[in-house]
Parts: structure tokens; sequence; C-alpha cells
């Protein structure tokens, strides 16, 4: 009798691994054949809407492109560790396909398969075109190699799990492409596309539940900082309903707000990365926030005393 | 009653404890205030053509600038463990874990403001200061100051 129960448990908990196995495997992005050759200026673009250089640049040195990682990200789940993107051979992704970019970009799939935690926002890249992340990806391969491995995350059991990242892709990573409204401007329409896609703007504007989840229902609407101290502003009209749409395209040129004040904290790298866009996409990116409708986000706390 | 005094006691020097954290927080937002009402309250919105160019402004706030940066290091010296009450930005915690380089940040936005001191004639080359000094300014908001709301 105990070995037909031994032998019902055994069965059980290799059924619940396969389970676990299917249900957490990495689903690789099939690349079809370009259409045409890299558009460099597109990728150098799209690079600066992204922010890549925020991350990924080597921390306490001046120039942006050397994108050598190692920018300590802070999070309820622990330190992540920016990699190295520079098209450096050994440490880098001098060796990698552009099949292998595209999937790490779209699918936060790395090249030998397995899955990059969600720090990496490729949960707003998912709705990117192909074509310029195969752009981006000609881009990267001008800028300087930068030797030098970054150390690994420092996460505590569970998450240090990378398989477990399968199942939180499931419940809150939803894979599509980005579907133009027709019934809106191109401006609006391209403004959409680079604040949900590159840009990536949801990914701190929102708020977050204990999974580390974005609150659909809250999207830009702000929220605890989650690196640690402090807040991140709700951009929905609830939170610059006072901004014109000329303030907010002016706001992500030089950082300056119509209320008499300068961006600070995290914000500051990415006006660096925005300021260099055209001002064709900056005008989009405001015309699409300035859409927002207004949506009240979590309460701050009332008076935060800075633990010192 | 000893010790219902020196209970009420303990309790006085609490409280003024408390209010002497929360005076040096207040001290250390106003002077950062005041910077703000020269950059942004004078500079920023002339630079915008939202008020009339004034010489005389712009030598005062300039001059009102160096002043205020001067003190930046003393005043914020001790750490007052709270926020200004209702504020909505603060000091990170990080001032006073890595004081000398908080410290470190001042003296660049000295430079930038002796640089253009003077030289400002014109909506251009306020501009061009603009930019010049509250570069400096943000090199350091970018790590130590926090908004709060």
């Amino acid at each position: 009798m105990p070995r037909r129960i031994i032998s019902v448990i055994l069965i059980a908990a290799v059924a619940a691994l396969v389970v676990y196995w299917w249900l957490t495997a990495p689903t690789a992005l099939a690349l079809p054949a370009p259409m045409r050759g890299p558009d460099l200026a597109n990728g150098q673009e799209l690079f600066n809407a992204g922010g890549c250089s925020s991350c990924h640049a080597v921390p306490n040195q001046p120039d942006r492109l050397r994108l050598g990682g190692g920018l300590a990200l802070g999070s309820p789940f622990g330190t992540f560790y920016a990699p190295n993107i520079s098209p450096d051979a050994a440490d880098g992704i001098g060796r990698w396909s552009e099949a292998d970019f595209v999937n790490a970009v779209m699918r936060g799939i790395s090249p030998a398969g397995t899955h990059y935690f969600p720090a990496f926002p490729y949960t707003s890249y998912h709705i990117v075109k192909v074509d310029d992340v195969r752009d981006l990806f000609a881009y990267l391969k001008t800028l300087p190699p930068v030797s030098g491995r970054v150390r690994d995350h420092d996460l505590p059991f569970p998450f240090n799990i990378r398989r477990n990242v399968g199942i939180w892709k499931l419940l809150f990573m939803e894979v599509r492409p980005f579907m133009p409204d027709a019934a809106r401007s191109a401006q609006w329409n391209r403004g959409a596309y680079l604040v949900n896609g590159f840009g990536h703007c949801a990914e701190c504007h929102s708020p977050r539940n204990f999974l580390g989840g974005v609150i659909t229902s809250q999207r830009f609407a702000g929220g605890p900082n989650p690196e640690g101290e402090g807040w991140v502003p709700n951009i929905t009209q609830k939170g610059i309903g006072g901004w014109s749409e000329k303030d907010i395209a002016d706001f992500l040129e030089t950082g300056d707000m119509p209320e008499g004040d300068s961006a600070s904290g995290s914000m500051r790298p990415v006006i660096k990365n925005l300021a260099q866009l055209t001002p064709e996409d900056r005008a989009a990116m405001a015309a699409y926030l300035k859409s927002l409708p207004p949506v009240d986000g979590p309460t701050p706390p009332k008076r935060k005393e800075a633990g010192g | 009653m000893k010790r219902i005094l020196i209970v009420a006691g303990t309790l006085i020097l609490g409280a003024g404890a408390v209010m002497a954290q929360q005076e040096i927080a207040v001290q250390q937002d106003n002077l950062m205030r005041s910077q703000a009402k020269s950059m942004y309250g004078v500079i920023l919105k002339m630079t915008k053509g939202e008020i009339p160019y004034d010489q005389k402004a712009v030598d005062a706030a300039i001059a009102s600038l160096e002043a205020d940066v001067a003190k930046i290091a003393k005043t914020f010296e001790v750490n007052p463990k709270q926020d200004v009450v209702n504020a909505t930005y603060g000091a990170s915690p990080k001032v006073w874990q890595n004081k000398a380089d908080f410290d470190s940040k001042i003296p660049p936005v000295q430079k930038a403001i002796a640089e253009v001191k003077g030289k400002i004639t014109d909506v251009a080359s306020l501009k061009a200061a603009y930019t010049a000094m509250n570069d400096r300014c943000t090199d350091c908001h970018e790590t130590y100051r926090l908004k709060l709301k």
C-alpha cells in the first residue's frame, strides 16, 4: 500500500514538472527574411527613444555610447546589473546573430534560449516592428566595443530561477504587435508607438502588483519608485493636465517643466536621450501623452520619513 | 512627582528634537527654493519670453545663485532624517551616505556660474547660460534629489 502511494506521488510530481517545463518554455520568434538593408539613422533614433544608454552605458563616465553595462538597478526582488551590449565579441553582443538580438528585445529570450528577467523592458518592446529592431541592431554594431563582463544579478531564491520568468510572462506579458488606431492621426499613432514600444515609459510610470506586473488599469498613473525612495509621477492628464502639448514636447527636450522646475532623478538621463530625437518624434510623443485620459494612481505617503 | 517631571521633560526634549530636525529640513528646502526662484522663476521664464528681458533682474538672479550655491555644503551638513511636511521634493538619504560625492558636485556649479557672470547681455546669451548652469544643477539632482509625490 505505501508503495502505491509513493508511486502516485512520484507520478504526480513528474506530471507537475512536465507541466511546469511546458508552461515556462521560452518560445522564440521565427524571423522573416529582411525586406531591405539596415537604416542606421532609424536605428539611432530608436536607440535614443529606447533610452538604451540610460541602463547599459558604463556608469560614472561621460560617454553615453560606451555600452559596457554595470549599472545596478534596485528592485523589490533584488538587484539587477545591466549587461554589456556593446559589440565586443567576448563580453558584449559582437557574436550575436540578428535573430538572437530580435528575440532578446522582442521576446526576452537569450541566445542560449533562457528567459531574461523583465528588468529588461521587453514587456514594452514586444509591440515594435521587427525591421526597427534590425535597424537598432545595425546601429549598435557601429558603437565602440567595450570589454568586461558584468557580474551576475543579485537575486534571492526563488526570483533567481529564470525558468519562473516563463510563468511571469504568461501572467503579465501580452505578446502582440502595435495596432495603429485608424481614427487617430499619423502623428498620434507614431507617438503611441514610441511611448508604448521603445520609449517604455509605462515601465516606470505605472504602479506594479506584488509580483512586479504592471497594474494595467493604472497604466501611466505613477506610483512608488521601484528602485527605492521617492515617487514616480502620474503622466496621465490627472497628473499633467495643466501641461499643453507643447509643454510636454519642450519637457522631453530640456527637462524644463511649465511650473518652473527641472526634471530630476532617473528622468534626467531619459531627457538626455530624448533630447537627441527629431522634434517631430518628440511632438508625436507629446500628442499621444496629452491624449491619455485622467487616471488616479496610488496615493503617495502623506509624509515620508527618510531613513538616514 | 519627580517621575512625572522626568517623563514630561523627556517628552518636551523629544518634541524639541523633532522640531529642530524639521527646521533643518525646512532650511535646506528654502535654500534650494531660493535657487529655483532665480533659475526658473526669473531666468527660465525670460528665456521662454514669459517675462520680458531685464538686465537688472538677470544680474540679481546670478548674484543670488552665487551666494546660495556657496551655502549648500554647510546647509546640508546635518541629515534631518525627515522631509518637509507635504513637500513634493526632498533630499535623498544618499546625500549623507556619500556626502563627499555630494559636495564634489558643488564646485562645477560654481564654475558654471562664474563663467557666465557678467557675460549675459540678451536672451540668446541668457539661454546659453541657463543650459550651462542647469546641466550642472541636474548632475546632482539626478542622484540626490527625490520626487516624493
